[in-house]
């Protein structure tokens, strides 16, 4: 369970967000939607305590995320490259995460085996660093590096984009997988079509300030696009 | 035209370029005071040897080190230059015609600080022939040959960084030189110093020296318009992977999976491969002083270099801690780490990269025990309080760092603050007095014990000190985390 109190972000005299009430149940696929500076990154910034929030607090599991570390261990997230070691390949990389989350040799092999078509024969055993691959591919490689240990909160900025078509909809179907059932995921795009595909609860951001927060139905969908058309 | 606005945009709007005022004015300080000892070095040359060396003219003598002072130049470019071909990349697509960007980017490379070398060494000398009655038009030629040499090596460094077999070629021939030199009768730095002779004997031939520059200018022109594509010569070189598993560490258990990944940043990455050969050099610091009696004497001198030839590593790397993950803090503060797990494993790399270099300075026993004596306490003492000071110094410094790119002249010192200008005092003063005060009224080897003894607390007592370190790095979380998100 995570919850947001009155959680506002303000910089110089912008506000960036201002959130008054917002709980994400065990268990949810969360959707966040909204367009360029809604405030997406910086909600997720904060609930990763990245950012120092101006005002209010987050708690992932009761924990208050600012004042205590113990949160680590139920929480994985892939924001941004800055999640990336790029002088590693995607083995160390992987290998380095499992490490961290106590997850031995065999078992991240049984865990990689299931992205097998999302890699696309394209990550595992190049023989190249992490700089070295294409956006994309390094993109894939942070999202799957942020399932392993089967953290219980998944967290991910934008997951779609950067990614080809393909891609695109292997990640949707390993999302929305029972594997990931329940999972508490968050997961932002500026695509409806992605996050309402995945997602059961669409949250709509405008200038840092919620104006939507609904159960995914065809009724919604069409609200949403709307929305985004501008009308 | 176009292009030098852009050039100029890119300067001014660079995010450096809005660095803090006060450590720009340090740093505009220190450069002068290099420029001015680098400039009265060279206006003394010309009295000095007047005065050395009576059987030749001191603009002979000089010309016949040219060729080393050439090869210590083209060794300090291949380290510190940053070549700007990398920021043609964008302009690849635009209706530039090829030859004028390939121009424009070796024209630019001109104005790089590097070629300021004829004003700083070379004029001061030239004055002083000029005021040792040379004829103007002698010492004009003879410094504008030196120019067009120092354009000459400018171009020439372009091909040696971005071209094994050229690098190999220049090694050979600089090793060769100085094989030839010490072995046999021919001195290659006499040839060289004839030909600049022959200039200020016949001022016209000054203008000889614009074939070498043409030739070296062609030489890089058509290197560069061969490997113009985005996948060949632009863009960065794509290592090789270096793979190791580094398994022998893993007796370590947690640690081992920091400890492996800082030895694969080092190896993998520029910037901290050129830090750690730099600290390795320190290893030889303790030849300039132990070797001299007039040092011998002096404690603070003594135990300065003690700590240095150990110390070149932990001094070094331990500024950049937490710098050298910055392109990665996110991922560190996410993940499941504990703050103190991370220090002490960057605390352990320290330790023991200490510790082989205190194998390794064991030939210091030739100068005697007492020159031993004050190496290996000093290498109790880096490993145990001086680690820490870093450490704490580190956490100062929130300039992110780029791994895989070159440090430009001077950048290693961009990062420094005041306060850890202010670590120089735990880190070089205290331990002099920590030796001095016993060793004055116990005797040498009672130095040796306080000096160490001090090191060793900081081993024993390394779960506190960790701790409150790890406390200090928490309470800055979110400001390093943005600085190192610039």
């Amino acid at each position: 369970m995570i919850q947001l109190n009155n959680l506002s972000k303000k910089y110089e005299e912008t506000i960036v967000l201002n959130v008054e009430d917002l709980s994400v149940n065990t268990g949810e696929h969360f959707g966040l939607v909204g367009n360029n500076g809604a405030g997406k990154t910086t909600l997720f910034s904060l609930l990763l305590d990245l950012i120092q929030a101006t005002s209010g607090t987050v708690l992932i599991n009761e924990i208050e995320v600012a004042k205590s570390e113990a949160w680590k261990k139920e929480v994985a997230a892939f924001v941004d490259d800055k999640f990336l070691i790029d002088y590693l390949t995607p083995e160390e990389y992987f290998a380095f995460i499992a490490q961290l989350r106590h997850v031995d040799k065999p078992k991240l092999k049984d865990f990689l085996q299931q992205f097998e078509d999302f890699f696309n024969g394209e990550i595992l055993d190049q023989k190249k660093y992490l700089r070295d691959f294409s956006k994309g591919n390094q993109k894939k490689v942070g999202l799957a590096a942020s399932f392993i240990g089967d953290p219980s909160i998944v967290v991910l900025d934008e997951p779609f984009a950067n990614l080809d078509p393909s891609s695109q909809i292997r990640l949707k179907s390993f999302l929305a997988s029972d594997l990931n059932k329940d999972k508490t995921l968050l997961i932002s795009s500026h695509d409806l079509n992605h996050v309402t595909d995945v997602c059961e609860r669409i949250v709509l951001l405008e200038k840092g300030k919620v104006i939507k927060d609904t159960p995914k139905s065809p009724a919604t969908l069409k609200e949403l696009e709307a929305y985004f058309s501008g009308q | 035209m176009n292009l030098f606005s852009l050039q100029w945009k890119e300067t001014f709007r660079a995010p450096q370029w809005e660095a803090k005022l006060s450590i720009k004015i340090i740093m505009a300080l220190v450069m002068i005071y290099f420029l001015g000892a680098f400039v009265f070095g060279a206006s003394m040359a010309y009295p000095i040897l007047y005065e050395k060396v009576l059987d030749r003219e001191p603009v002979e003598v000089y010309n016949g080190v040219l060729l080393y002072i050439f090869f210590f130049e083209l060794v300090l470019r291949f380290f510190l230059q940053q070549l700007p071909v990398t920021n043609i990349q964008a302009l690849i697509l635009l209706p530039f015609k090829k030859r004028k960007i390939i121009n424009h980017v070796l024209l630019r490379s001109i104005f790089s600080g590097f070629n300021t070398n004829p004003l700083i060494i070379y004029l001061p000398f030239a004055i002083s022939m000029y005021r040792a009655d040379y004829l103007g038009s002698q010492v004009v030629a003879w410094w504008f040959a030196l120019v067009l040499v120092t354009l000459c090596l400018n171009f020439l460094i372009y091909i040696v960084n971005k071209n094994n077999v050229y690098f190999v070629l220049l090694l050979a021939v600089i090793v060769g030189t100085i094989a030839l030199d010490v072995y046999t009768q021919i001195d290659l730095g006499h040839i060289t110093g004839a030909l600049f002779d022959a200039v200020v004997a016949q001022p016209q031939k000054a203008g000889l020296f614009i074939f070498p520059l043409l030739l070296s200018y062609a030489l890089v022109f058509y290197f560069l318009k061969r490997g113009f594509y985005m996948d060949a010569g632009l863009s960065k070189k794509k290592a090789a992977v270096r793979t190791g598993d580094y398994s022998f560490l893993n007796f370590l258990g947690e640690d081992a999976m920091f400890l492996k990944n800082d030895l694969r940043m080092i190896i993998r990455n520029v910037r901290p491969r050129q830090i750690v050969l730099m600290s390795f050099l320190f290893l030889f610091y303790g030849l300039i002083f132990f070797t001299q009696d007039i040092y011998r004497n002096q404690d603070f001198v003594m135990v300065f270099a003690g700590l240095f030839v150990t110390g070149g590593f932990s001094l070094t790397f331990g500024n950049y801690v937490p710098a050298w993950d910055s392109s990665y803090y996110k991922l560190l503060m996410t993940q499941n780490i504990s703050y103190k797990k991370y220090l002490l494993s960057k605390w352990n790399l320290m330790v023991f990269v200490t510790a082989i270099s205190t194998v390794l300075s064991l030939p210091y026993l030739y100068f005697g025990w007492e020159v031993m004596g004050i190496i290996l306490a000093g290498s109790f003492f880096n490993m145990g309080l001086n680690t820490w000071t870093t450490l704490f110094g580190g956490l100062l410094n929130k300039t992110p760092m780029k791994l895989n790119v070159k440090a430009k002249a001077f950048e290693n010192t961009q990062s420094f603050s005041l306060n850890q200008f202010l670590l120089i005092i735990p880190k070089m003063v205290l331990p002099v007095f920590l030796y001095w005060f016993p060793a004055k009224f116990l005797g040498p080897t009672a130095g040796y014990f306080s000096l160490a003894g001090a090191g060793i607390l900081g081993i024993i007592f390394k779960h506190q000190i960790a701790n409150r370190i790890t406390a200090l790095y928490l309470k800055q979380k979110h400001e390093t985390i943005e600085a190192f998100n610039k």
